[in-house]
């Protein structure tokens, strides 16, 4: 062979080497995007993530995670569709209540969630429910409720001493004096969570601003609407403190404009003695 | 000393001006820049003079200061290609390195053909490496990766805001993947893939003095 | 009630400063100072910014508020996924609780700055639903690359439009971080770390369009209703 035809199969050999290496580099590992513009698409439930973990796992279902503790971060949730709520989680338990998306005031619904546990690849939320008997807990499919909302704060009413007090983890920041339920229709005590928000309407027995919480009277059943207690205003301050309303909790007006401030909806409740 | 890594805060002490100098004196700085720019300087790299690579950097963006921030990153992707063809090459890696060597040797030859190719005839040319032994030993393959691949990202990330837009975006298409190698190699390390919030960048003279104290390249 | 992120959210473990002060040698001077950071805080526009991001705002046009709130969006995006799986305990591997547990100090640092640069021009944080791929592990780790790999996308496709060299510095060293975390995650779940030598960029649409696919923005719930007198006992 002689000296140019020797450089030129070298040339063509190390052009072939260069479009071998370009072609390896341009896609052709097997796993690569194909720079299609549609992000693979977020598996569903029944889907398994087809990977070779780097370690073997436990199989075995996790153990039940608590949601929401009061001193910390409490989380509640929309619900999105309407679902029954269960004693235990499945979906042959009995039903303890059936929710709907809404509320009477037209707000979303909302549930104060409390744990989840995992059964047979569904996500159970255990939650608090705006039923009567209050205090009541029922199981609902994660799927039927929305995203995690969080809230720092947790209010505190304490019906003998006509006080209520607002924490945020766990150190109080504001507090005031609060009218309750007369003895025939006491304000219901237990565990409980605001559910809205009422403003701008027009009525001045309820002061500027409501909150509606998930507490019910357990003797005014008849109330429209549920009869659910609500944390408002009041065009008679003068009666608080005391035992004045047909349940509802009652604040100076300025008082519960200054908890509207620091007080979202969601936010859990504690009624006690 | 500035934390302000800006592209105009280059060649400090004037080495290489120094070195420029003494190729063409009497010649104004800004007509040695123009000719630098199409004939390629000499620049001293850790002690060895690297024909071709481009040495200061003006401040606006433009093809010809492109073409020289494009050598500057050839150089560097010369660097690694080499450096993973011979350590794949030297039989001394096994299971997952071997791996990586394989598929990032690949990348970075594709990053040298991509470049060369935009360059065209004002490509540089590869230099002559000595990895030092850093390829035969896969101990010191992963550790010398990971310092590479951390450099690279560096070295794109300062050079960005030099660029023009469509060199930006090829530059943006390889800096991910570098930072990908780099976190890739880290983890086979059992290091923290990714170390800060926030990736540093460095400036020119910066990479040019980490890689020279490698002494990889001879000429 | 504000929307926007709290202290708590932002730093819950303390992940802000400590990331802060592992940026490296050579960046942490000018950087935040520890002290003024733990003592105050990143609510309120009130930041303490480190130089980076102090030299993006002097220097941003409107278009680059435009992509840096594009790019907030998407970092509110992961910085609550991270967050919210790493306290859902549905992570049982320690290498995964890891990655979360350091990407979402990450991203919770990307949110402050960028909130930081953008002082009152930054968007509130949207309202998110994750719908389950938060509290089961297998669900979380396809999610987080999906997340990763866009974001890689996302700052690709952006960085040739940012006006300002600033502005863009900035977008350069968030861009590749997210890329370490894409490849990580990825290492994690066995597929290719580094499936191509080129990165491929997307334009603010596409990305906007393959999010809202996911239906991770939601709309909150709607609490406050005005109009009528509340039906409540009284």
């Amino acid at each position: 062979m002689t000296t140019k035809s020797r450089r030129k199969g070298g040339f063509v050999a190390a052009l072939a080497l260069f479009l071998v290496f370009v072609a390896f580099a341009y896609g052709r590992d097997p796993a690569v995007d194909d720079g299609g513009f549609d992000l693979p698409p977020i598996p569903s439930a029944s889907v398994e993530v087809s990977t070779q973990p780097l370690l073997v796992e436990a199989q075995a279902a996790p153990p039940p995670h608590r949601l929401s503790d009061v001193n910390g971060i409490s989380r509640y949730l929309g619900v999105e569709q309407a679902v029954a709520a269960r004693a235990t989680p499945g979906f042959g338990a009995k039903v303890v209540a059936r929710l709907s998306t809404r509320t009477p005031e037209g707000t979303t619904n909302v549930v104060l969630a409390l744990q989840r546990v995992e059964r047979g690849g569904q996500l159970w939320i255990q939650a608090r429910l705006p039923i009567l008997p209050n205090n009541t807990l029922g199981w609902i499919p994660r799927t039927a409720l929305g995203g995690y909302n969080e809230v720092s704060t947790h209010l505190v009413v304490r019906l003998s001493s006509f006080k209520a007090t607002l924490y945020r983890l766990g150190k109080p920041i504001w507090s005031a004096r609060v009218g309750v339920g007369q003895r025939r229709w006491p304000t219901p005590t237990g565990q409980f969570y605001v559910r809205n928000r009422l403003t701008k309407y027009s009525s001045a027995t309820y002061g500027p601003l409501a909150f509606g919480t998930s507490a019910r009277s357990a003797t005014l059943t008849d109330w429209p609407a549920g009869g659910f207690v609500g944390i408002h205003g009041t065009n008679q301050p003068t009666l608080i403190p005391g035992r004045i309303s047909h349940g509802c909790i009652r604040l100076a007006n300025a008082d519960i404009l200054r908890l509207d401030r620091l007080m979202p909806p969601g936010t859990p409740l504690s009624i006690v003695r | 000393m500035s934390e302000h890594l800006t592209v105009e805060v280059v060649d400090a002490d004037g080495a290489i001006r120094d070195a420029l100098n003494d190729i063409e004196t009497g010649t104004s700085r800004q007509g040695f820049l123009k000719k630098a720019l199409t004939a390629g300087g000499t620049v001293v790299l850790g002690g060895v003079a690297i024909g071709g690579l481009p040495a200061l950097v003006t401040a606006a963006p433009g093809p010809a200061q492109d073409a020289k921030i494009l050598n500057f990153a050839l150089l560097l992707e010369y660097l690694e290609a080499e450096f993973y063809t011979r350590a794949s090459a030297s039989g001394a890696l096994s299971g997952e390195a071997r791996e990586f060597s394989r598929v990032v040797g690949a990348h970075e030859r594709a990053h040298v053909a991509f470049l060369k190719g935009a360059l065209g005839s004002k490509a540089g040319a590869k230099p002559t490496f000595d990895f030092k032994g850093t390829t035969e030993d896969q101990t010191k393959f992963l550790a010398t990766a990971r310092v590479l691949e951390d450099t690279g990202v560096a070295a794109y990330n300062g050079q960005g805001p030099n660029l023009t837009k469509p060199t930006l975006a090829a530059a943006a298409s390889i800096v991910s993947v570098e930072a990908r190698h780099a976190a890739w190699v880290r983890d086979i390390l059992q290091q923290n893939p990714a170390p800060a919030a926030f990736d540093a960048a460095k400036t020119q003279k910066q990479i040019e003095a980490a890689v020279g104290a490698t002494g990889f390249i001879t000429a | 009630m504000s929307d926007h992120l709290t202290l708590a959210q932002v730093d819950r473990d303390g992940a802000l400063a400590e990331t802060l002060d592992r940026i490296g040698p050579d960046s942490r001077a000018g950087f935040l100072r520890k002290g003024a950071l733990l003592g105050g805080g990143i609510i309120g526009g009130g930041a303490v910014l480190s130089a980076l991001f102090a030299d993006a705002a002097k220097a941003a046009t409107e278009n680059d508020i435009a992509i840096a709130n594009f790019a907030l969006t998407l970092e509110y995006l992961e910085a609550e996924f991270y967050t919210e799986a790493v306290a859902m305990g549905a992570i049982r591997n320690a290498r995964v609780r890891r990655f979360a547990q350091v990407v979402a100090a990450h991203e919770r640092t990307h949110v402050a700055a960028l909130k930081g640069m953008l002082g009152a021009r930054a968007v509130a944080k949207p309202s998110f639903d994750f719908q389950g791929t938060t509290e089961n592990e297998a669900k979380f780790k396809a999610t987080a690359q999906v997340l990763e790999d866009t974001g890689v996308m996302a700052y690709a496709g952006q960085a040739p439009r940012v006006d300002a060299n600033a502005v863009l510095k900035a977008a350069l060293a968030i861009h590749t971080v997210e890329a370490r975390h894409a490849s990580w995650i990825r290492h994690i779940n066995g597929a290719p770390p580094a499936p191509a030598a080129f990165d491929k960029p997307k334009t603010m649409a596409q990305i906007l369009a393959a999010v809202g696919k996911t239906g991770f923005i939601s709309t909150g719930p709607g609490m406050t209703a005005t109009g009528s007198p509340p039906s409540f006992t009284g």
